[in-house]
């Protein structure tokens, strides 16, 4: 998980060389019991993800039913997904819709309250954990229950409204509003890069604001010229990990929509799409291609996203 | 003596103990154990009620086969087929499966299931309820229950909004319609007529009253014209507010019978299979009925017919079929395991068996009995199994119905469209 990067003051990296020459048998040693106790964590990589992964690109060129052999068929599935197939467009646009939406949303969201925490509260540590909670939950079955029934036609959303005298309707079951909902809960979920981004305040020096004040220039001043320079690092880092993660999000639409992708596939993740292809309607070959459309989707985007880094994030030390 | 060494021969010892223990997990399926015993796998789906059920009817069948021991595989029907397939997939298939009719051809089409024509008795099953596990004269499946599709009503919520009960003998679309917007304003609001329902089988019996019928062979039969005169009920019911809107509509239909608006005492009427009505009473708390469903004026059939709930069938690839067949008799036809599990999965398709236990069975069930022979002899022959790939035809059905209740889409279009893409669906 994201959560562990923390921010490290950048000395503590490089560590003091121990033993210098002395030692390049023992070293030859350590290495070779590293490796030893990495063995069975290389075997699990071996045997879990990466088998899986080349047969998935096998299994991607087949017709593959899970009940019958697979049958080779060339580029059909992938061709299918862009010719044939009308629902895997629309998912892949709802996909994206909500990706676009929901990360710039959230990461907003995310700094903005860090921002506010990072002024020196009292019981800070109370209010970190209060704001990180959603993130823990907001992927989970139960979060997702809950918001079917908030954003129900007799939720509490309506429940509010109609103390303003306005007639709700059911937001959850409203192909207009539906993945609007998911996107609200998916900016809900802004504990994660919130304290990536209070760990990034926290590495600013102090000084470049008391220099900045003592020119005259005021907060907003300060925040444009300081903050968010020296910032862009740890925005660039949630930026793409969000990214991958909303490309993948699952759980929220198979929970809201009752495993559809409904009403009127309005909430169609691209996974929700593939996980029924492969499984309800034993398509497993055409899952499988679409999984590593994804997979290219994903790559691309990050590919993209660490090209255009060069333009607008600023590392204090590169010259 | 070098630490290095006795690292890798801790190294080498771990890696033989794995290499067993996997060689262990890979033969140990299935296989005969010493004292000439045979394990079989035996796969469902179902609450923890039918679990328990189930290992208590498993007990007595081992107590009368010394040599068999059962295993249950058990799981929620959410997740059941997911596993069932990806255990075929992995030639690690159970020996006896539990399906349901939808899944019947995708698996039956698929040989993964075994004729059973010869090895199990299926004498005292109705010959036309037996005929829907049957695939070109083989009996890949026998039922274990049967059902109905219907109409649930809550007499108390009727009259409380000051109607009355139908003549469900001659009620019609339109008399329908016009209850349930009673219903809704008789009652100010409280109580919502009914709700909408786009279960493949409501469109069945519709479709029958005017003499189509839903598949035929690996294509869809229906005409369009039926599908928009369906919809057009639908329609009416938003309209006069006799069902709810289109977006509570589909939040209801995603919910289960016990969260419904008749399971919640919020609407007086709806449509489910016959055996949920014990489960919608006991959410309600009241009074439940079971009505014929409604008829297009001039038609002459209700449509209604009984189908399956469960089927048993035994995997192809089982090493055990003989044992496997002697399990699914002992489900199916034996009173004593009848007694056990009653109606959970359904109604007993076994007529004996439902003689036997017919007293004992819960009263919602023997209502839904009662009123499984009073339209008995009105319905139409269960009809055969959905083709392969008609697995998807539900949410085809609810998604073109979606289009259209909301308006994103004009009737004669979803039509058209969900036609192509169900037959897409059926051939591909």
């Amino acid at each position: 998980m994201a959560d562990s990067v923390a921010v490290k003051p950048r000395d503590a990296v490089t560590e003091p060389a121990r033993g210098g020459h002395r030692s390049t048998k023992r070293s030859r040693r350590e290495a070779r019991a590293a490796y030893l106790f990495l063995a069975p964590w290389f075997a699990g990589l071996l045997v879990i993800t990466i088998g899986p992964i080349v047969a998935s690109l096998y299994l991607s060129f087949t017709d593959y039913s899970l009940l019958e052999e697979a049958q080779w068929i060339g580029w059909d599935n992938y061709v299918r997904m862009f010719t044939e197939d009308p629902r895997f467009l629309n998912s892949l646009w709802v996909t994206t819709v909500y990706v676009v939406v929901s990360v710039p949303m959230q990461l907003a969201f995310a700094l903005a309250l860090a921002l506010v925490l990072d002024r020196g509260l009292r019981g800070l540590s109370f209010y970190r954990s209060i704001f990180y909670l959603p993130s823990l939950l907001g992927g989970s079955v139960a979060i997702a229950i809950l918001w079917r029934k908030v954003f129900g036609a007799d939720g509490l959303v309506n429940a509010v409204l109609a103390v303003f005298g306005i007639q709700g309707t059911g937001w959850v079951a409203h192909p207009d509003y539906a993945l609007g909902t998911l996107i609200l809960l998916h900016v809900w979920t802004f504990g994660a890069p919130m304290i990536i981004f209070l760990a990034g305040l926290r590495q600013i020096p102090s000084s470049y604001y008391e220099a900045a004040a003592v020119d005259g220039a005021g907060p907003l001043r300060q925040f444009r010229s300081i903050t968010l320079p020296l910032l862009t690092p740890i925005i660039f880092f949630n930026l793409v990990l969000e990214l991958i993660k909303s490309f993948q999000s699952f759980t929220q639409s198979f929970i809201v929509s009752n495993g559809s992708g409904g009403p009127a596939d309005s909430t169609l993740f691209y996974t929700l799409y593939l996980y029924l292809q492969g499984f309800r309607d034993y398509d497993m070959g055409y899952a499988a291609a679409m999984a590593w459309v994804l997979m290219l989707i994903i790559a691309g985007l990050t590919g993209v996203n660490f090209l255009a880094s060069k333009y607008w994030v600023f590392y204090g030390d590169t010259k | 003596m070098s630490s290095g060494k006795r690292k890798w021969s801790a190294a080498l010892l771990a890696a033989a103990l794995l290499a067993v223990t996997a060689a262990c997990g890979g033969g140990g399926d299935g296989g005969e154990s010493a004292g000439g015993t045979v394990t079989l796998r035996f796969s469902y789906w179902g609450s923890d009620a039918r679990q328990k059920m189930t290992e208590e009817a498993i007990a007595k069948f081992e107590a009368k086969n010394p040599t068999i021991k059962v295993e249950g595989e058990f799981s929620d029907f959410d997740s059941y087929y997911e596993s069932l397939s990806t255990k075929v997939a992995a030639s690690d298939a159970p020996d006896v499966i539990q399906l349901e009719i939808r899944a019947l051809r995708e698996y039956a089409d698929r040989g993964t299931l075994a004729d059973l024509s010869s090895s199990v008795n299926a004498a005292d099953i109705d010959a036309k309820l037996l005929a829907t596990g049957a695939i070109d004269g083989k009996q890949y499946a026998i039922p274990n229950g049967a059902n109905a599709f219907s109409l649930m009503v809550n007499p108390a919520l009727v009259e409380s909004s000051g109607q009355k009960l139908p003549d469900d003998t001659t009620w019609t679309w339109d008399d329908y319609v016009d209850l349930a917007s009673k219903i809704t304003a008789g009652s100010d609001g409280k109580v919502t007529g009914t709700q909408l329902s786009w279960n493949p089988a409501y469109l069945e019996i519709y479709a029958a009253q005017k003499g189509e019928s839903f598949y035929q062979g690996n294509q869809l039969a229906m005409s369009p014209q039926t599908i928009k005169e369906w919809w057009a009920i639908m329609q009416k019911l938003i309209e006069t507010k006799g069902s709810p809107d289109a977006a509570k509509s589909a939040e209801v239909g995603a919910t289960s019978v016990d969260q419904s608006l008749l399971g919640t005492n919020t609407g007086a009427m709806g449509m489910w299979w016959s055996n949920q009505l014990g489960a919608a009473a006991s959410a309600s708390g009241q009074n439940l009925e079971l009505l014929r469903m409604p008829k297009l004026e001039g038609a002459t059939t209700g449509g209604m017919f009984m189908q399956p709930a469960m089927f048993l069938a035994a995997s192809s690839k089982s090493e055990h079929a003989a044992e496997a067949a002697k399990f699914i008799d002992f489900m199916i036809n034996d009173p004593e395991a009848g007694e056990i599990i009653l109606s959970d999965r359904g109604l007993p398709a076994n007529a004996k068996v439902l003689a036997a236990v017919r007293d004992k069975l819960p009263e919602a069930d023997q209502k839904t009995l009662a009123f499984l022979d009073e339209v008995r002899s009105e319905l139409k022959d269960p009809p055969a199994a959905p083709p392969k790939g008609a697995s998807a035809m539900e949410d085809i059905l609810t998604r073109y119905s979606e289009e259209v209740m909301f308006g994103r889409m004009t009737p004669d279009d979803a039509a058209q469209k969900l036609i192509a893409e169900a037959n897409a669906s059926i051939a591909g």
